[in-house]
């Protein structure tokens, strides 16, 4: 019998073990595949294959049989994946459901999770704009969680890296607050967007930018992206779905295949990970051990270099449960602070209203992005009675409208026709959160999922910095939206709850001493240096850009990192 | 294809012989497959007659060529809360009580001229019963909805391109002379 147990080790032991095929393990894989690393990575869902499992993808809005709408069934069913705004009839099988792995809400919090291969990166916004060093200065300057360990210049070179790869449409807008990348052509603000960057230059005296929000959709044809496979971006607008053209980046279209072509990829579904396997003599981890989502039978499998890409909470779970003698709080938690400092962006308020002018022009044909307001407040200087800032969405499009009132002759009439309206124009904040030791997760002591994993505890909520940004954001929005002469302006407190902006971070943070952090600056836990973890939990702090972008840069720089330290 | 039709109807027939011994059994139509909801025939019959007057044959086709009466149940019965189908099939049932007593006869009995005249004002009228106005009022909503969202509306009326090619967003100068593509 030993014989087997060494042939299974052999056969269950990669050069590399990524946990997550999404938008940060899927960077993981292709970076170590290319690099000749045999490399496992562990997908605790089904396996969605590019276009040929994007069942929705090519439907005409007249074959959706409730016409995009969900069913109530299934929104009863899954009342946290069903208050997502792209939780729609056409890519609702690509949300995990509520009952696949219950959660304990301390406070009310909507995680919003993606159990497939691609994980979540088939369902994001598709927002890349870069951190600055306002943001990683921010809360040495700000007095607030700790000093990030790297600076712009350390992450600058691979995120010209990663977008020359994935694809950005970008503007150069030559901002020091939001730095330029590598951009393809932009699909263009509209009339009414530009009006509003041009009176926004000009009253805030270049203090206040409205651009192009910088997305990652191919907008020009290159050698790199022939290579994947991936095409021109069709502004089908109907990214959700799946995109068969492979228009907008995704793990799906892009890093996994890539990672599969060199021959170095073995990719396993429905692979639950329970916990990391610390060896306590060789003071290092070994493996990881997997439960299989179907059988629920374990296995084990090795690696001399672990990387946990499992989603920001979920990362903080597996570490949480890794408990061995020589870390019984968690993997790398001689501190205690796994799972503390956890933060959101705070989507919570919008605000609309309507303009008047451009009525001899609209817009035809549909766009993947809109504007894109870079964070202003307490960028220089602390200027306000609240901490940090918020960016913000802005759109505008001309209102088209039927006369609805009649019946019969008259509203056939009326439905072979429209007349437009004024413009309206829209705002919505991404605020940064505060990361405080009491926003918390945890493994409850009791209560255990399907697998037998403790459920997670979750402890996070918005505060009075919070709610003071709130304020001003309305206050500082409707100044300028009357600055451009906009009507009818109207604020909603859409009264979200954390977890809908799906840009939930931290937990596993980034510092220079390991007292106060978990991870040192190339994302490797202090106390166990072949573990690394690059996706949202290892956020210092959350700044106010989308973060993803900022996932696939750390990753690609932390997996050069551990093949330069594997030489040597 | 002839012979393959015949044998298609010839089943029907023995199909239909077997299960309805009455010999108006080649009227009846097939009852529309629902989830949860319970519904008659006459009510089926019912909603179809509305949709004739709310979305008639004109230039463009008419709402009950395209099945939007199915829409509207379907719509009904896998979207809508409990709550919102109680209200709905309430206010359906409420129905010819009221067109009888304000017009004299069911709305079936009704010509053309009244049943336009009477859904009319009903749509006018605040003071009908409460789960009768909202089921007039999401009948209503819901056949435009349908409509719009039909092949016929979406490829002929107002185009809906599923690939509109790179590039395809701008700002375009309108040209007043030019029919207004809500789909555009």
């Amino acid at each position: 019998m030993p014989n087997f147990n060494i042939d299974s080790t052999k056969k269950n032991s990669f050069d590399a073990i990524v946990i997550g095929s999404g938008m940060s393990g899927g960077w993981a894989a292709k970076e170590f595949t290319e690099k000749g690393l045999k490399t496992l990575v562990l997908e605790r869902g089904r396996e969605v294959s590019h276009v040929e499992n994007y069942p929705t993808t090519n439907l005409m809005p007249w074959e959706l049989k409730h016409a995009n709408v969900v069913p109530e069934k299934i929104k009863k069913e899954n009342p946290i994946a069903a208050r997502c705004y792209n939780f729609k009839e056409d890519s609702q099988h690509f949300f995990t459901k509520d009952k696949e792995q219950p959660y304990i809400q301390e406070k009310r919090f909507d995680w919003i999770r993606g159990y497939q291969t691609g994980g979540k990166s088939l369902l994001w916004a598709r927002q890349t704009q870069r951190l600055s060093d306002f943001d990683f200065e921010g809360p040495a300057r700000d007095g607030f969680a700790v000093d990030w360990p790297i600076r712009y210049k350390d992450l600058a070179p691979w995120y010209s890296y990663v977008e020359k790869f994935v694809g950005i449409s970008g503007e150069y807008d030559g901002l020091d607050v939001l730095p330029d990348g590598e951009f393809l052509k932009s699909m263009g603000l509209n009339a009414t967007e530009e009006y509003f960057k041009k009176v926004i230059a000009e009253k805030y005296k270049n203090q206040r930018h409205v651009i192009y929000g910088r997305c990652a959709h191919i907008t020009e044809t290159k050698d790199i992206f022939i290579q994947q496979g991936r095409g021109m971006c069709q502004t089908r607008d109907l990214c959700r779905r799946g995109c068969p053209f492979g228009g907008y980046f995704s793990s799906n279209s892009s890093t996994l295949p890539w990672a599969a072509k060199t021959g170095n990829l073995t990719m396993k579904h429905d692979a639950v990970v329970h916990s990391i396997i610390y060896d306590d003599k060789k003071e290092k981890a070994t493996g990881v051990r997997v439960i299989d989502g179907n059988t629920k039978e374990t296995t084990e499998y090795f690696a001399p270099v672990i990387f946990v890409n499992a989603s920001a909470f979920n990362t903080n779970m597996i570490l949480l449960n890794s408990k061995s003698n020589r870390f019984p709080n968690g993997l790398g938690n001689d501190n205690g602070l796994l799972g503390k400092y956890i933060a959101f962006h705070n989507y919570r308020m919008n605000i609309s209203a309507e303009f008047d002018g451009n009525l001899d022009k609209t817009t035809v044909g549909r766009r993947p992005t809109s504007g894109y307001i870079p964070r202003f407040r307490n960028v220089y200087k602390q200027e306000t009675d609240f901490l940090r800032g918020y960016a913000a969405g802005f759109y505008a499009n001309r209102i088209v409208e039927q006369e609805t009132d009649a019946i019969g002759p008259d509203l056939m009439e009326n439905l072979n026709t429209a007349e437009y309206g004024n413009w309206r124009v829209g705002s919505h904040m991404m605020g940064e959160t505060i990361p405080k030791e009491e926003s918390t997760l945890s493994l409850d002591t009791e209560k255990v999922d399907q697998y037998g994993i403790p459920q997670l505890r979750i402890n996070l909520d918005y505060d009075e910095n919070d709610e003071k940004m709130n304020l001003d954001y309305v206050e500082q929005l409707t100044e300028m939206f009357e600055v451009a002469g906009f009507k009818n302006i109207k604020a909603n407190d859409s009264k979200k709850a954390p977890g809908l902006d799906i840009h939930e971070m931290g937990g596993v943070r980034m510092g220079h001493d390991p007292k106060t952090s978990l991870l040192n600056k190339w994302n490797q836990l202090h106390a166990c240096k072949n573990v690394y973890v690059t996706d949202g939990a290892c956020m210092t702090s959350t700044a106010t850009q989308n973060p993803s972008l900022t996932y696939m840069a750390l990753t690609a720089r932390a997996c050069d990192h551990a093949v330069k330290e594997s030489k040597k | 294809m002839k012979r393959r039709s015949v044998l298609k109807n010839l089943g029907l027939l023995t199909g239909g012989l077997m299960l309805m011994p009455s010999c108006s059994f080649l009227e009846k139509r097939t009852p529309i497959a629902l989830n949860n909801l319970q519904i008659k025939i006459e009510e089926e019959e019912l909603m179809e007659q509305l949709i004739a007057v709310i979305l008639p044959e004109d230039n463009l086709k008419g709402g009950v060529s395209l099945g939007v009466q199915n829409f509207v149940w379907v719509m009904l019965d896998d979207c809508a809360e409990k709550k919102k189908q109680d209200t709905f099939l309430n206010g359906l049932r409420l129905f010819n009580t009221t067109v009888k007593q304000s017009y004299g006869d069911d709305f079936e009995g009704l010509s053309s001229e009244e049943k336009y005249t009477a859904l009319t004002n009903m749509l006018n009228n605040e003071s009908l019963n409460t789960d009768l106005i909202a089921f007039l009022h999401t009948t209503k909503h819901t056949a435009i909805w349908g409509y719009k969202n039909s092949e016929y509306y979406l490829s002929e009326v107002m185009p809906y391109n599923l690939i509109p090619g790179a590039f395809s967003y701008k700002t375009k100068t309108i040209d007043p002379n030019e029919k207004i593509n809500i789909n555009a």
